[in-house]
């Protein structure tokens, strides 16, 4: 059985369709990717699942329970975290009592121990009692996804993790989410392919809304309609 | 050992200050007074602390639920009532009726909960001036009997100045509790970005809706002790006016923090009085005050005195695309 498991998903904003029959499934311990250009409806796609957005038909089961109509907290609480598109730490604390936000809900919070080896891991140790808002932005987002890896997600959606970084950073990001998901199940929207060649074990392609393609890597790259529609147009 | 102490100490040294002023000033009735009426607002200032310094909730309805309440307990210990339990469930039932009231607001953020909750506040007040029977309309309640003391008597002059300062000392005990917490912990998460805290589990609606109602119970004793103290009240006791001066003294003394708000209920709450020949010109000096607050002293004179604030950096620096 999938872990996540989308039929037919459609959103509408007033006439404007941002999602249309949308099916997505992704395994556990599969590294799903999600690409398409601007505006092709990923990260409305990703609100839809976290509870943010509710959908105008469609069905969305995770871990066997349907997660339609339920809040963000909730969705969360169940095991599904997201973090966003432009970083989001609470900026006026320190790391530390960032990471102890998140674990105050947290339904099966890794212990002090385990908390300390990921911190550590996401090379954060010097950095947690400096408010949130003067670290990097690099630092920012290995914050994100330590806030989101203390709570133990089943699924970790990324919504574009190396936005705004440069590209040293990027590779260095790239290292980081290829060993997170030997250890967590992650989802990773991606605005270009450079990220998603090297993480994806599978990738759905999104077009205005509609999912034109999903597979390997490899054939999404030869798939003729993805390279006309997407590939070829936007410099990716 | 040394962080609890330094948790407490204040305490010890707030309270020492909050017994020990209307001690010193009981040689003269007008001055303990004022002193009794501060107490009252350092508990008032306490509870609104919780909402605007720790929730980011800016409640302009404040006033009204202490309205509430006391309108609430004269009317119960008019009809035979002993003053403390009218005083406890009025506390109860005004903040219910607060948390009632404010049900729709609560899922607002920012500007439009404070919008929605003077909306509220000017429908409490319409309400005390409408329903007559209750309330006695504009003219207001006079003569409020002392509560009553066990063994007989009445609580009146020193011994009610030493009841308020304990309640004040109890008010900020319960605030640095609930500041160190796990749900302080989550009204901080809230105040900070309210849909991040979501993302991170924390059930939003759900927390502002309890913050609410505890700091309603400390406008609600308040407004209880407040009307016997005084001995008369009115619609206008409870007015829109009175919720901002109480917003003042927490934005003034610095919000977020346990002493500012106490601090600018001490330096804001005698003003009146003292101005009192001075009638006209009151409102025009908190007029100035609030300006020169929201201008000057963003953080209060408790965020002033702690130097530059920890300013967030531009964080959203618009991310260049990778590649």
């Amino acid at each position: 059985m999938s872990l996540l498991e989308t039929k037919q998903i459609t959103m509408r904003f007033g006439g404007v369709v941002a999602l249309r029959n949308v099916d997505v499934h992704q395994d556990a311990n599969e590294t799903l990717g999600m690409i398409g250009p601007n505006g092709s409806g990923k990260t409305t796609f990703v609100n839809v699942i976290t509870g943010h957005l509710r959908p105008a038909a469609g069905s969305l089961m995770f871990d066997g329970n349907s997660l339609i109509g339920r809040r963000p907290f909730a969705i969360a609480g169940a095991g599904l975290t997201r973090t966003f598109q432009s970083v989001r730490v609470f900026g006026q604390l320190t790391g530390r009592e960032n990471v102890a936000a998140a674990l105050v809900d947290a339904q099966r919070p890794l212990d002090a121990e385990g908390v300390a080896e990921t911190t550590h891991w996401l090379g954060l140790d010097s950095r947690l009692d400096v408010p949130a808002g003067n670290l990097t932005l690099f630092e920012q987002r290995r914050l994100e996804l330590l806030m989101r890896l203390v709570q133990r997600p089943k699924l970790l959606m990324l919504d574009e993790p190396v936005g705004g970084l440069s590209s040293a950073e990027v590779r260095a990001m790239i290292a980081l989410l290829a060993e997170l998901k030997t250890r967590n199940t992650i989802f990773i929207i991606e605005h270009t392919m450079k990220v998603i060649r090297e993480l994806a074990d599978r990738v759905v392609v999104l077009l205005a809304g509609e999912k034109i393609a999903d597979g390997p890597p490899a054939d999404i790259l030869a798939d003729k309609r993805v390279v006309e529609n997407y590939l070829g147009s936007v410099d990716a | 050992m040394t962080s609890t102490l330094n948790r407490w100490l204040p305490h010890a040294v707030f309270a020492v200050l909050a017994f020990g002023a209307p001690l010193l000033l009981s040689d003269n009735r007008y001055f303990a007074f004022i002193a009794g009426i501060t107490l009252i607002s350092v508990l008032w200032a306490t509870g609104m602390n919780l909402l605007y310094g720790y929730t980011g909730l800016m409640p302009m309805m404040f006033a009204g639920i202490a309205g509430i309440s006391a309108y609430m307990t004269i009317g119960l210990a008019a009809i035979g009532w002993s003053f403390w339990g009218a005083m406890l469930v009025s506390s109860l039932a005004a903040s219910l009726i607060g948390v009632i009231l404010g049900l729709p607001s609560l899922r607002l953020r920012g500007f439009y909960f404070t919008l929605c909750s003077l909306v509220i506040q000017t429908v409490i007040t319409l309400g005390f001036v409408y329903f007559v029977n209750l309330t006695n309309g504009d003219t207001g309640i006079s003569q409020i009997p002392l509560p009553e003391m066990p063994g007989g008597g009445s609580l009146s002059g020193l011994a009610y100045d030493m009841v308020l300062a304990a309640l004040a000392v109890i008010g900020t005990v319960v605030l640095t509790l609930i500041v160190h917490s796990q749900f302080g912990r989550r009204l901080v998460a809230i105040r900070e970005d309210d849909g991040l805290a979501e993302t991170l589990g924390i059930d939003v609606t759900r927390q502002k809706m309890i913050a609410f109602f505890v700091a309603s119970v400390f406008a609600s004793i308040g407004g209880a002790l407040y009307a016997p103290y005084v001995g008369f009240i009115s619609p206008r006791s409870f007015d829109v006016l009175v919720s901002l001066n109480i917003w003042l003294m927490v934005a003034f003394g610095g919000r977020g923090t346990i002493w500012g708000p106490v601090f600018g209920a001490v330096l804001l709450a005698p003003v009146p009085f003292l101005l009192q020949d001075y009638y006209t010109i009151k409102d025009v000096l908190y007029g100035l005050l609030i300006i020169g607050v929201i201008v000057m002293l963003p953080a209060g004179i408790a965020g002033g005195l702690k130097g530059p604030s920890r300013k967030a950096a531009p964080a959203t620096l618009k991310p260049e695309r990778a590649q």
